[in-house]
């Protein structure tokens, strides 16, 4: 199993109308070797700020990030050779009409010739149960076959390392368990964002960031049950003593006749 | 998202004599019509090469309901230029004008209906490696086309979902709420792009051999 080596990282970026740079990701040092990481967090914590530093997409602005020992500020194309990476939305990612040319537009530095080229393609499509998918535009497909087909193309050129943004989020329940079996059966090492708590649990070690700090980091019901009290903390209280129906919505009374 | 099928038809696989046709014979009758379009003077000679553009597309296979879906999105314009052409220079030069674009349209759709884009890509760097000498990069040439008929069914089914939703806030006719919207659409489409393409490796400048830069 490779080495994710994060090493002293910030992340702070400039934004418009205010004197001071944002900071995103704050005093992260981690070393990920398992083989299944998972990242969760808030909305805006920073999590997929810290997956997109893994496959050189965000440079940190203080520290370094080495995955395998290539920098990925320095030696970013070695990088992308070695991550792979998912993003939440597969229509952003799949580029090709279809999920075949897309599959092969990922083949096209590593193999030369058209016709290794197709059967390559091919072998992955049926690899993942793809085939008969093959050839259909990409917007006729259902979210998770979408994302199946866009975890295909990153496959494709045999990443070591797989990193996933939020893959679940746009998938309903039957798509989100066939994502997940997938994901089981997958030799890469991954590192993966959620807010699929059940997804969570088929991980080694998972990773709590809360506003830019990894706040928790171990297993993953420990995990799970710290995210889970940290989201209440931050809960408003509620009124519950206020009336259930407005006045202005409560339903309408016929007037005696 | 709706309203992605715009304009150019996809790949349909076959094994007529057009989908066999070698690749520089298609590009050919693609270029000898856009030329044709400011050479032809007569709408007759206009309407038999609409004709047979309109043969060949169906001698492939790919049906006439995918023919009329490749012009159905242009018809309202042609519509306005036929009608300001023939109030402006008569009959004849309008028909002949809207027929040359009609012949372009379909060939364009020809060529993508009867060849697989990996193909038609293989073409466009096979045509650009002369340009290498001057710097070009021919694999980036190629994915940069690929994209552009990537982003025309999206940019129209942004458009498509935009109207939609301002429809249903009584906001059609304010162009503000069509443009606005369809705009920041697009930026954040190239941008995710952008990334998407960044995240595989693809269109990096050089060989596989040096290493860049990442950029923040």
């Amino acid at each position: 199993m490779g080495s994710i080596l994060l090493d002293g990282v910030n992340v702070r970026v400039a934004v418009d109308g205010r004197p001071q740079p944002k900071t995103l990701l704050d005093g992260i040092s981690l070393n990920l070797t398992e083989q299944r990481v998972g990242v969760i967090g808030a909305n805006g914590s920073g999590k997929s700020t810290l997956l997109r530093l893994l496959n050189g997409l965000v440079a940190p602005s203080h520290g370094t990030v080495t995955v395998d020992g290539d920098d990925t500020v320095h030696a970013v194309r070695a990088v992308r050779r070695t991550v792979g990476f998912v993003f939440t939305d597969p229509l952003s990612q799949l580029v090709m009409p279809t999920g075949r040319e897309d599959v092969e537009l990922s083949l096209r530095r590593s193999i030369r010739q058209p016709r290794e080229r197709q059967e390559a393609a091919a072998a992955i499509l049926n690899r993942f149960g793809l085939m008969p998918l093959a050839d259909q535009s990409i917007y006729e497909l259902s979210g998770g076959e979408r994302q199946l087909m866009a975890l295909a193309a990153v496959l494709a050129v045999e990443p070591a390392v797989l990193v996933l943004d939020e893959p679940s989020t746009l998938l309903d329940l039957r798509n989100r368990e066939l994502l997940r079996r997938t994901l089981a059966g997958l030799s890469q090492q991954i590192v993966m964002s959620t807010h699929d708590l059940e997804l969570v649990r088929d991980m080694d070690r998972v990773l709590v960031v809360e506003s830019g700090r990894v706040v928790f980091d171990g297993g993953a019901d420990a995990a799970v049950d710290h995210y889970r009290a940290l989201s209440a903390a931050g809960l408003p209280p509620v009124d519950t003593a206020a009336p259930r129906v407005s006045a202005s919505v409560a339903p309408h009374k016929a007037e005696p006749a | 998202m709706s309203g992605h099928d715009f304009l150019l038809v996809n790949y349909v696989p076959g094994t007529s004599p057009v989908h066999r046709a070698p690749l520089w014979l298609k590009f050919l009758v693609v270029v000898g019509c856009g030329m044709a379009s400011f050479l032809v003077v007569d709408w007759a000679v206009a309407a038999a090469a609409l004709v047979l553009m309109c043969a060949l597309f169906l001698s492939s296979g790919a049906g006439v309901r995918r023919l009329f879906k490749a012009v159905r999105p242009i018809l309202p314009v042609l519509l306005a230029v036929g009608l300001f052409q023939w109030w402006q220079l008569g009959g004849p030069v309008a028909a002949r004008i809207v027929l040359n674009i009609l012949v372009c349209v379909v060939a364009a759709s020809i060529l993508t209906a009867t060849t697989p884009m990996q193909r038609l890509l293989d073409g466009v760097v096979s045509l650009a490696v002369p340009f290498r000498r001057f710097g070009a990069d021919p694999e980036r040439f190629a994915l940069t086309i690929a994209i552009m008929l990537r982003s025309i069914p999206f940019i129209a089914g942004a458009y498509s979902d935009v109207r939609d939703s301002a429809r249903a806030r009584g906001l059609e006719r304010n162009p503000r709420a069509l443009v606005l919207p369809v705009f920041i659409t697009t930026v954040a489409y190239a941008r995710q792009t952008g990334d998407a393409l960044a995240a595989r490796g693809l269109g990096e400048p050089g060989t596989d051999d040096d290493d860049g830069q990442a950029s923040s």
